[in-house]
């Protein structure tokens, strides 16, 4: 009986080990992917990655928006006839005169309607240096999105964040991103539609 | 069992007739087997060992390359099991003995045989990584006179990639799929491509039986939506898991990846995947040398062979690198969003944090480090 009782124990025993050591956790360390990020993110202590042989050369200055701070590209240096005070020597009503050659006769403004927007809803003609807020403060082309955030603040918040808009070059940090007027025009900011960059020939024939 | 004249193979564990035998692993029933057992009677141990020795042998007791070499056989299953390697090996003794060939094709020999028998990349050391690396570029260089950039750099601390794709930006404009082909050198012929853009209706949900993933016409249509499938890097991938030979495993920073010269070509994982993230090479890649790119890593995007799986790494030549993957970099829409989810200050973890994120087949406890948000 003794004897009995021993053999039950023994198996018992094997039976609690084979069950603790069997079950398959060794890997799945964590529940849910979210928990392994956030407890592996605790003692983030940055990587040895950084963007910054790839930004060098570009020319980007830092911006501080919504408490977040990363680089954008300059704009100023970018635009070919920087400084426009250096044909807009004089009020534009004087340089609408006929015998003027005609400068940005080829902008169409194709955003918003006209009871929204004109010109000089975002240029300032007594400076046209410098853009301005629909509040008549100045803003420098450099910080245009500063003026683009004014009605778009859904898609300002989600720049600021990443969301919106794209990195350039790398993720790693310091973090690069494109600012409004890389990816959309001014006057005409929507995508305009176009043809597939290309077409599976092969993909149709195995489906037929 | 030739005793009783059954037509069919019996162990007789616990039978009590006495019966010769004459199984083993070579499958003849005559002499001439080295692994052939000649005693009369067996006790019931004496017949287990017996049986696993002739159907496994030397194997419980010998591992790497003990196994390959240090093998009792026949001259039959011999040739049989060597015929691979005696090519290779025929090739590489003709040349290293003979005084005529060149001191390259000696080399080549060289490198042939050493890549013949290198490890897994898994269990590779990192001073093993390099070497097979530099085998590759040099047997590269060797055959076509241009030599390529291969790298083997491991996983970073402290980085889990992981991405997001919003369905509200997706255009399907495709350019992310003509950069993925170029960056990543996959068969031209096939047209293998590893991500798939999704036209589907609008008002009908993620309903992939109706979507149509091979369009061609002015896009965005209207009335629809796109979205992107490629291979997610599951952090419970389930192809890592059928894989028989474990030439697929998830890295520590999160890729998924594949020993494209251990890989046996069984396809399991490409069953096994739910999202449709793999691919096979039915017939060897071709890619116009001037098209190749010559960035490589060795889990990534280095030329592979027929009959051999291979997908989505992330760009793991370009990520690893600290660069975006080609199709993040190439999508004019900024839809695709890509970075360190271990970083809280990253933008891959904004999105995460204050978009409405969501996966496919969550369910399926895949977890999958590719979610899709609106804007």
């Amino acid at each position: 009986m003794r004897n009995h009782k021993y053999i039950k124990f023994v198996f018992c025993t094997i039976l609690f080990v084979i069950i603790s050591v069997s079950c398959k956790h060794k890997e799945d360390e964590y529940h849910s992917i979210t928990d392994k990020i956030e407890a592996e993110s605790i003692n983030y202590k940055g990587t040895s990655i950084s963007s910054e042989k790839y930004l060098e050369g570009m020319k980007m200055m830092e911006v501080t928006e919504n408490e977040i701070t990363f680089l954008i590209p300059t704009r100023k240096d970018k635009i070919k006839s920087y400084k426009c005070t250096e044909c807009h020597t004089q009020p534009l009503v004087k340089m609408q005169a006929k015998d003027i050659k005609k400068a940005h006769w080829n902008i169409k403004l194709n955003h918003a309607t006209l009871n929204t927007m004109n010109c000089i809803t975002c240029h300032n003609d007594a400076n046209m240096d410098d853009l301005k807020s629909i509040t008549g403060h100045s803003i420098d082309l450099n910080k245009s999105y500063k003026l683009c955030s004014q009605c778009h603040q859904k898609q300002y918040k989600d720049w600021t964040g990443g969301a919106h808009g794209k990195r350039i070059e790398s993720w790693a940090t310091p973090r690069a991103s494109m600012t409004c007027v890389n990816c959309h025009n001014p006057h005409s900011p929507s995508f305009s539609p176009k043809w597939p960059a290309r077409f599976n020939t092969q993909k149709v024939k195995e489906r037929k | 069992m030739s005793n009783n004249n059954k037509k069919w193979f019996t162990l007789n564990l616990n039978s009590k007739h006495k019966q010769q035998d004459s199984s083993c692993g070579c499958g003849k029933t005559s002499e001439g087997c080295s692994s052939h057992t000649k005693k009369e009677e067996l006790s019931n141990e004496e017949f287990f060992e017996a049986a696993i020795n002739a159907s496994i042998g030397d194997e419980r007791h010998k591992d790497g390359f003990d196994q390959v070499f240090d093998v009792k056989m026949d001259r039959r299953s011999a040739f049989k099991k060597l015929t691979a390697s005696l090519l290779i090996g025929a090739g590489a003794v003709s040349s290293c003995t003979s005084v005529v060939s060149s001191d390259e094709s000696k080399e080549k020999a060289q490198i042939d045989w050493e890549e013949q028998f290198k490890g897994n990349y898994k269990l590779m050391t990192d001073e093993e990584k390099e070497a097979t690396v530099n085998r590759l570029v040099r047997s590269y260089q060797l055959r076509t006179g241009k030599t390529i950039n291969m790298s083997s750099k491991n996983a970073e601390e402290d980085v889990l990639f992981g991405y997001a794709f919003n369905i509200s930006k997706c255009q399907g404009y495709m350019d992310c799929v003509s950069a993925c082909v170029k960056e990543n050198n996959q068969d031209r012929n096939s047209q293998m491509q590893y991500i798939r853009i999704h036209e589907m209706k609008d008002g009908k949900g993620f309903n992939f039986n109706e979507a149509d993933d091979n369009y061609y016409h002015e896009v965005p249509a209207e009335g629809h939506f796109y979205m992107g499938t490629q291979c997610f890097h599951c952090d419970n991938p389930p192809c890592v898991e059928v894989c028989p030979v474990q030439a697929t495993w998830r890295e520590k920073d999160g890729l998924v990846v594949v020993d494209y010269d251990w890989c046996v070509g069984c396809r399991y994982c490409m069953a096994a995947c739910p999202y449709d993230g793999r691919r096979f090479n039915w017939s060897k890649p071709e890619v116009p040398e001037e098209e190749i790119n010559k960035n490589q890593h060795y889990l990534g995007n280095r030329l592979r062979k027929k009959g051999v799986m291979e997908k989505c790494t992330f760009c793991v030549q370009r990520s690893r690198a600290g660069k975006n993957p080609a199709c993040v970099e190439a999508c004019p829409t900024g839809a695709r969003i890509f970075g360190n989810l271990l970083d809280p200050n990253s933008t891959i973890r904004w999105v995460l944090e204050n978009k409405k994120v969501f996966r496919l087949k969550e369910d399926l406890g895949t977890e999958p480090k590719f979610w899709y948000f609106m804007d």
